[in-house]
């Protein structure tokens, strides 16, 4: 029995336990991802297995559409890796030849990952792929139009919360969005189990500017990970 | 008093968000020229005009994150939207190509390539040679080892290989399928060894060239893995000679961290005669005194030092035989 679709806001929908974008390339796949018509408009199908954003938005206990930015925003993406998240993000902020007027910073530091990257900007006008080192601001705040509506900070490197809480605090707008991916592998240097390393940081941003709304366990789409959903006050 | 700038417009601000002077670029130029302007941006350098107003301000700062935090920011047009768009398209694709420029990725690609060519070498060379040795029963398979591949793959039967390798004809025959695979497997070692010679070749070259002193002292084939281990000649440079000590023995560190005895050196130290041939308890203090000169080395390498002539490794590799020759004897335990 097919679900009803629920909109959680432009260009994407979830039917069940499934989500899909609105294709801003239509025809094409950006992996290997299901697309499918509903009249006019092709969906394409957002994996949760492979997209923490995707897994955040069906572990959440807040309303959905909350953690997603809405069309012609300006967003953040620090560790974009190919762009598999980023192409979902595009569909809805940009949607197709960019008519939302939206903008997308997408920050990888490695030359493996930008080169995919760099292919799915493209077809994605909107979409700006930038190599460099994400922890450094001043090199990618300069084609930033505005400060940002959303933020998304997905990088294995030391200190991650104290760097998103600097980066989310001096470039997202007041009552913008921030999601921070945490994974307690990476922050091995600190003493004890996975859940005191996500303590640890729920402590950082709750010290900070950042007013965190909900840590989201998606545990079961990603191991060891949690999304920390917070808003800049 | 602060200069806010972003890719296009540069203005000096006081205290009470008055525009005191302010340069825009003039967007009419060459894509090209837009590419340039965001690389500098992109390595943390100003653009021309924030340079410019800072020479005439020398009391206004330059604050990066001053054109997205000021309210009275001038919007882009679609234009130089799509402008800036192409551009930062054109200049990750430039990144993307200059990867290559980077001897570090070039000697983790030789190096890594060595690693993998030697196990599956290893484990190919040593199926051929127990091959050979089920059909020739009486072929010494330790003294003719390392002509077995190479008969073995020049003869057209059991029989011809047998001949070459001075064993006698073996009663029982591979099937001429069996021979085939079998003949194929020992063309296999052959090639592999010809391409882990090219490999190592190749690898010794752009090590002797990236860093010569580091080569000079452990051998190229050791330094190239130290580099590739540590992620890159800047890492390693900036590395404590303890790190030195034990890279690439993670296992023994994992193991270590859960209560066993500290690894004594790394692999690719212990791949040096001075440690593997030396006796089991000094080679713990010659890899440690080792690991310190490899790190003053790889810093001699990265941050542009005097590399080191034959004399001083020479007298190096001198101080450590010392150490070897001071404790003849195990410590006793006690």
């Amino acid at each position: 029995m097919p679900r009803k679709p629920v909109s959680l806001g432009w260009g994407v929908r979830r039917e069940g336990r499934t989500l899909w974008s609105r294709n801003s390339t239509r025809g094409k796949s950006v992996g290997s991802e299901r697309r499918k018509r509903d009249g006019k408009i092709e969906w394409r199908r957002w994996d949760p297995f492979r997209s923490k954003v995707a897994a955040a938005l069906l572990m959440t206990s807040q309303k959905a559409s909350e953690l997603i930015p809405s069309p012609g925003d300006t967003c953040l993406y620090l560790g974009a890796s190919s762009g598999t998240t980023v192409s979902h993000i595009h569909d809805m902020v940009c949607g197709s030849n960019n008519h939302h007027n939206g903008q997308i910073i997408a920050v990888e530091i490695s030359p493996r990952m930008m080169r995919d990257l760099s292919s799915l900007a493209e077809d994605r006008p909107g979409l700006i792929p930038i190599l460099n080192d994400a922890r450094e601001t001043r090199s990618y705040a300069p084609v930033m139009r505005e400060k940002a509506h959303w933020i998304h900070q997905d990088l294995s490197i030391a200190d991650q919360a104290e760097n998103f809480i600097s980066i989310a605090t001096s470039t997202l707008k007041n009552g913008g969005i921030g999601l921070l991916s945490l994974k307690a592998a990476s922050e091995r240097q600190f003493e004890g189990d996975d859940q005191t390393r996500f303590l640890r940081a729920e402590k950082l941003i709750e010290e900070s500017e950042l007013e965190l709304i909900e840590m989201i366990d998606i545990s079961q789409y990603q191991e060891q990970h949690v999304i920390f959903f917070v808003r800049l006050l | 008093m602060e200069i806010r700038y972003d890719w296009k417009l540069s203005r000096v601000v006081d205290g009470d968000e008055n525009v005191l002077d302010q340069l825009e670029w003039q967007s009419s130029h060459s894509v090209n020229s837009l590419v340039d302007r965001l690389s500098d941006l992109q390595s943390g350098r100003l653009t021309p005009e924030a340079r410019t107003l800072r020479d005439r301000f020398p009391n206004a700062v330059p604050n990066p994150l001053g054109a997205i935090s000021d309210a009275n920011w001038p919007e882009l047009s679609k234009e130089e939207s799509e402008r800036l768009s192409h551009a930062s398209l054109i200049l990750a694709k430039r990144g993307v190509a200059n990867a290559v420029t980077e001897p570090d990725r070039r000697l983790d690609m030789l190096s890594s390539a060595s690693t993998e060519l030697r196990s599956s070498w290893t484990t190919q060379e040593s199926r051929a040679v127990e091959w050979a040795g089920l059909f020739l029963p009486d072929l010494d398979l330790d003294e003719k080892r390392a002509v077995i591949p190479s008969c073995i793959a020049e003869s057209d039967n059991i029989s011809q290989a047998a001949v070459e390798l001075g064993s006698s004809i073996p009663e029982h025959m591979p099937t001429d399928s069996e021979w085939a695979a079998m003949n194929s497997q020992a063309r296999g070692v052959i090639s592999l060894s010809e391409r882990l010679a090219l490999n190592e070749q190749a690898t010794r070259e752009l090590a002797t060239s990236h860093v010569p002193t580091l080569s000079s002292l452990i051998g190229p084939l050791g330094a190239a893995r130290m580099v590739v281990l540590a992620g890159g000649r800047e890492r390693l440079a900036r590395m404590p000679s303890g790190s030195l000590q034990v890279l690439g023995a993670s296992g023994a560190m994992a193991a270590h961290r859960r209560g066993a005895p500290p690894p004594k050196h790394s692999p690719v130290l212990f791949s040096m005669p001075l440690v593997s041939r030396s006796p089991r308890w000094v080679r713990g203090k010659i890899a440690r005194f080792l690991a310190g000169k490899c790190s003053i080395a790889v810093r001699i390498d990265h941050f542009g030092g005097q590399t080191w002539d034959e004399e001083q490794i020479k007298s190096i590799h001198a101080q450590a035989e010392e150490i070897r020759d001071k404790f003849p004897k195990p410590k006793k335990r006690g």
